[in-house]
């Protein structure tokens, strides 16, 4: 197919247009999806260059790059499937291990969703195939596992340092799913405010069972598999810790457990605080979690106060520790707002409470910001878009300030270097864009993108057109994205015309009367060929401003005026009189004694004949002549040439017959809505297409005929 | 420019008889890479078929269907791929036509890339209802005005065919050597919303019959002279006239008015005549253009932006000019080429082409119950510091004829006047359709008339000038 050469220049542009691609953008990655979808002959030259660039650029630029390698497999398929599933492993942990938590967060719901069939097809064999897919899990798995070991042996080691120690609590290392993204993440991290997490709910992650799940309306309704329980209410809003799963709402908030938890954390913090020990931001995080834990211990809080404890204490975990899955509780995240303010005012602990959300946050947001913040995030997040093939455009992860809590990108990084899958890394852009949940400043609405339809438009030519300036160089630049427009966008071609036509239901409703258009057009091309045809005369000024172009329309779409004028004048138009031409030599040489002129002979109905003529005694007028002559009540003239449905009524005028052939070209006509009518007239039949005219011609005729007499 | 195989034929079989040869034809299969072009001239003599196998092509702009032969012939013209196409060649004499397939490696080396960029801005302005911007080619809604101008034999008018068959707008044709679905020597605007014929530059004049491709509607105006210099008064009322009735189209008609308006243009070099600048500013501002495409060549790209620098237009958007380099495929069209494809236009106006034969009507009429007005060249009263023509003002380009011997083979326009009108009158009016002088006959006073349609014909004045030259032998 392609040689060598070309698939070099090809992967070259391909490559350019990566470039491109700094962000998460649905269009460009839609548009090198279809770049790749039509150079399949390239297919082995684009994976390599996609997963070369995934390799080599930045890591904030990674997951755009990933998005696309997604892309392309779950639209284009073979033979992508088999030239990325070679590299994969190697592509996927190399990119895992550079980005930050949200990403890989993302990273494993794209892995999820490699491993499940592609959503809305009917082939039920996953993304890529197991064996693929497989060696990636297990390795993040194995990863996990022994940095969740080291963590703890770090703890245990770190409190013999400080040498103030509480007993560490003896929870044995939670026991790993084969989900790599741990369910109980989702909503701590939410509330934590991480960006990448806010579409989560449109994102390609989960299905059913675990889909519903993510989805918690601010006012709990109807979730049916996930207890969404009301923290003021009765119903307190507590998950059993993990490994309970999505299990029914527990009756209660278990202090033990929560100080246990608060216990963890603090372990965690002192090792933090150990290892930076001028971090202000670690000593605020650690006072604030003594402070909460006394609080805990001496205070008997209400039920609502310790989901709000809890929701705190289980973003910290996602801050603190390396993998969220040892977050030990699936919290569920349902606070409404009057709820989430409630305790800043009402209780005693307040103070407390609300030092320890300052230190966490380690930012200048208030906690009412925040918790507004964390309350509005989940407001809308429809269940439709899990439909979604790819994932769709997330917000762009801001580059963040002062990373307070590295602790887990790090780890991360050296639980796979310890688990061999990772040569020594450049630790740079990992640790620079270790997220700091808490420094997201707070969103002013929305933050879930709008769910967009599955098979989305084509992308606006104005975005794709805003770098071209009328400039030599810059018009001189190929641009590959805009090709398609030219093409694929525009729909499936058709195949007699070469016309394209929208794949979305009106472009099929046109392409289907376009092919019934085509359908006419040819059997009357057939017919006609049987008849004489003639140029017709062009229409004045006037009516040329007045006609619209109508497309695959046979008789046309009448306007409102048109139709009233159309209707109108078909009533008054008396039946074509025609008679069939004379056998007689004699006669057929005649001319109409009123006018002198010839007979239009035209065929209709098989057989030639005589239009407009009428056989009175042993002579033939013109059928208009004659009622003309004697005084025919009709105002009506009949068309002497190929009148059609242009007969309008006309004042009875010397001039008339050659003003009226003049002013019907024949082209012209509007076919009468009437088909009894059009098959009268062998002209009319043949108007394939029509030009509207929403003007009465008649006031413009009879002007003129008026300056003629 | 003689070109090998090109109008020095001996006389080949008709293309009617095409049939008759298709034992013998010759097929080829070319494939064609992403940005590659097969070029090919055919002379009237024989015909080229080409058929798309697979991949995609355009001519022009407008896309072939898969599979469905297109018949060239008397044409100069390519067919380029953005995506690589498979075409099948054939030719019932291999030798008679010219052909060949450009190769460029990188898409740089392609004038098409630049033209796609400039069809996807437009597109972009189409779209844009109001926006700010130093680019700014949009105005309330009315879609881009784009003229092409250049040297001949720069592919203006193949651009303007791009731009058209691409973006579907209203398509103005300022230059009277050319027709567009009118014969030479008209000024003629059409809106192009729906496929283009593209076996012929534009497609036909609209006629009786069912067509397999929409029929485009013009609107024409008789000129009779060959460039705008030979009559300028004349040519500038002209223009003005088209602008008011294609912007009163523009007007009402949103579709069209979205799309807007792509202008082509005639022949402009600077050495030989400042008219045509004069000319080509009237255009300009006539028709509200706010981008000037100067196509292959730069002196003109500098002087037209020296010249629009700082102009506005009546919608008070910038005037933006931009160059534009010419196709390595534009070829030249020498005289005699040209002659032949102005007969052939002529003659296709009144008998058709292979594909639909028409019945022309041939009517003997007195001289007297015609009325015949002439253009007269009048290039003195050239003034090209005149910028605010006053048609009132101005004497009549047209006088009045006694047919005689002189107007034999010529081509009439009948035009939408009285004949009773004053010579402005008549010269304003747009064409109705045009006759052939079949036969004058000085000794009876008898005129022999070929009409479109069988028809009386002396109600309409007919007016005609020295371009088209007669055509000798139309019915013969």
């Amino acid at each position: 197919m392609a040689s060598y050469q070309e698939s070099e220049h090809f992967a070259e542009d391909f490559r350019e247009a990566l470039e491109d691609l700094q962000v998460n953008n649905r269009y460009d990655i839609q548009n090198l999806t279809m770049i790749a979808r039509e150079n399949t002959e390239h297919a082995l030259a684009i994976a390599q260059t996609l997963q070369n660039h995934i390799k080599r650029v930045a890591s904030h630029k990674k997951l755009p790059s990933l998005y696309v390698l997604d892309s392309i497999i779950k639209n284009v398929g073979t033979p992508y499937t088999l030239f990325f599933g070679k590299r994969l492993f190697e592509t996927y942990m190399d990119a895992y291990a550079s980005v930050d938590m949200p990403t890989r967060r993302k990273m494993d719901e794209m892995l999820k969703t490699w491993k499940e069939p592609i959503p809305g097809s009917i082939d039920t064999r996953p993304v890529f195939p197991p064996d693929v897919t497989r060696p990636i899990e297990n390795a993040l798995i194995k990863a996990r596992t022994s940095a969740m070991a080291a963590q703890q042996q770090h703890y245990r080691n770190e409190q013999q340092l400080l040498g103030r120690g509480r007993p560490m609590p003896q929870q044995p290392p939670v026991p790993y799913r084969n989900t790599p993204t741990p369910p109980n993440v989702r909503p701590s991290s939410q509330a934590s405010g991480y960006p990448g997490n806010h579409s989560n709910g449109a994102g390609p992650f989960g299905p059913p069972p675990q889909a519903p799940s993510q989805y918690h309306q601010h006012q709990n309704i109807n979730m049916p598999t996930r207890p969404t329980p009301q923290p003021s209410a009765s119903m307190p809003a507590f998950q059993p810790p993990y490994p309970g799963g999505y299990g029914m709402p527990q009756p209660g908030i278990s202090v033990d457990a929560l100080n246990n938890d608060i216990q963890q954390l603090i372990a965690a913090s002192k090792a933090e605080f150990a290892r930076s020990p001028h971090d202000p931001s670690i000593q605020t995080r650690l006072k604030a979690l003594l402070d909460l834990q006394s609080i805990l211990q001496t205070q008997n809080l209400p039920q609502d106060q310790l989901v709000l404890i809890k929701n705190r204490i289980a973003e910290l975990a996602v801050t603190i520790r390396a993998t969220p899955a040892q977050t030990p509780y699936t919290c569920t995240y349902s606070t409404s707002r009057s709820s989430s303010s409630s305790p800043f005012s009402s209780s005693g602990s307040a103070e407390g409470f609300h030092r320890f959300s300052i230190g966490f946050r380690c930012s200048g947001c208030s906690a009412g910001k925040k918790f507004c913040h964390t309350t509005s995030i989940y407001t809308s997040a429809p269940p439709a878009t899990m439909a979604i093939r790819s994932p769709p455009p997330q917000r762009v992860e801001l580059p963040k300030p002062a990373a307070p809590a590295p602790s887990d990108a790090l780890s991360l990084m050296e639980m796979l270097r310890k688990a061999g899958m990772i040569p020594p890394p450049s630790t740079g852009p990992s640790s620079g864009s270790t997220p700091a949940p808490n420094h997201m400043p707070p969103m002013p609405s929305l933050p879930f993108p709008l769910p967009r339809p599955v098979v989305s438009g084509p992308p606006t030519v104005e975005n794709m057109t805003s770098d071209i300036t009328f400039t030599a160089s810059s018009l001189k630049q190929f641009r590959p994205h805009l090709v398609p427009l030219l093409f694929e966008s525009l729909g499936t071609q058709c195949t007699q015309c070469g016309r394209r036509f929208k794949n979305d239901a009106e472009g099929k409703k046109k392409k289907t009367a376009h092919m019934d258009w085509h359908f006419k057009v040819n059997q009357r091309i057939a017919e006609a060929d049987k008849a004489g045809q003639n140029r017709g005369w062009l229409v004045d000024e006037h009516d040329w401003v007045g006609t619209r172009e109508t497309i695959d329309v046979i008789g046309g779409v009448p306007t409102a005026q048109a139709a009233a004028t159309q209707g109108g004048s078909v009533a008054k138009l008396p039946k074509m009189q025609y008679i069939p031409v004379p056998d007689d030599p004699v006669l057929l040489n005649s001319v109409c004694p009123i006018c002198q002129e010839k007979f239009k002979q035209v065929y209709l109905d098989e057989e030639w004949v005589w239009e407009d003529a009428l056989e009175v005694g042993d002579r033939i007028y013109h059928a208009s002549c004659h009622r003309e002559a004697t005084g025919g009540s009709s105002t009506v003239a009949a068309v002497k040439y190929g009148g059609g449905g242009r007969a309008t009524p006309e004042p009875v005028l010397g001039k008339r017959k050659a003003e009226v052939s003049l002013y019907h070209p024949s082209f012209l006509y509007m076919s009468p809505p009437k088909r009894t009518h059009t098959s009268l007239l062998f002209n009319s039949r043949s108007t394939d297409h029509v030009f509207l005219k929403q003007d009465d011609l008649t006031s413009l005729r009879a002007g003129k005929l008026k300056m003629e007499v | 420019m003689s070109i090998p195989g090109l109008g020095y034929i001996a006389p080949a079989p008709p293309p009617g008889s095409a049939a008759a040869a298709a034992a013998l034809v010759e097929t080829t299969t070319i494939k064609l890479e992403p940005f590659w072009e097969y070029r090919f001239e055919v002379p009237a003599s024989t015909t080229l078929t080409v058929r798309l196998v697979s991949g995609t092509a355009e001519k022009d702009g407008t896309e072939l269907a898969p599979n469905t032969p297109y018949v060239f012939t008397r044409l100069k013209s390519k067919i380029n791929t953005w995506q690589t196409c498979e075409l099948e060649i054939t030719s019932p004499n291999p030798d008679g036509y010219h052909a060949y397939v450009s190769k460029p490696t990188t898409p740089d080396q392609t004038s098409l890339v630049s033209y796609l960029n400039l069809h996807m801005k437009l597109e972009a302005a189409r779209t844009q209802h109001r926006s700010s911007g130093e680019n700014n080619i949009s105005a309330a809604g009315m879609g881009p005005r784009v003229l092409v101008c250049g040297p001949v034999n720069t592919g203006k008018t193949t651009l303007v065919r791009m731009l058209t068959a691409w973006g579907q707008p209203m398509v103005i044709n300022t230059d009277p050597t050319h027709g567009m679905l009118s014969p030479p020597g008209t000024l003629s605007a059409s809106v192009f919303a729906t496929i283009m014929d593209i076996t012929t530059e534009w497609g036909g004049t609209p006629s009786s019959g069912p067509t397999a491709i929409p029929v485009k509607l013009p609107l024409s105006y008789m000129y009779g002279l060959r460039t705008p210099e030979e009559n300028p008064k004349l040519y500038r009322a002209l223009v003005s006239r088209l602008a008011a009735a294609t912007t009163s189209r523009l007007a009402e008609d949103p579709e069209v008015r979205k799309s807007g308006m792509v202008l082509d243009t005639g022949d402009l070099s600077l050495t030989t005549n400042p008219a045509g600048y004069e000319a080509l500013a009237h255009v300009v501002s006539e028709f509200s253009v706010n981008l000037v495409v100067a196509l292959g060549s730069e002196r003109i790209t500098a002087d037209l932006t020296r010249r629009f620098a700082g102009q506005k237009t009546t919608l008070g958007e910038e005037i933006v000019v931009m160059g534009l380099e010419k196709s390595g495929g534009a070829v030249e069209r020498d005289a005699s080429f040209m002659q032949g494809v102005t007969e052939a236009a002529i003659k296709e106006y009144f008998f058709g082409d292979v594909r639909r034969n028409l019945s022309p009507h041939t009517q003997s009429v007195p001289f007297d119950a015609v009325t015949i007005w002439k253009v007269v060249e009048d290039s003195t009263t050239a003034s090209s510091d005149d910028d605010y023509y006053d048609p009132a003002a101005s004497e009549t380009s047209l006088e009045k004829v006694e047919p005689s011997l002189a107007m034999a083979s010529c081509l009439l326009a009948v035009v939408y006047a009285n004949v009773h009108d004053d010579p402005d009158t008549i010269r304003d009016a747009n064409v109705m359709g045009y006759v052939w002088v079949a036969g004058v006959d000085e000794a009876k006073r008898k005129l022999k008339l070929t009409a479109p349609v069988p028809t009386r014909l002396g109600d309409r004045p007919m007016v005609f000038g020295n371009y088209p030259e007669p055509v000798i032998g139309l019915t013969g």
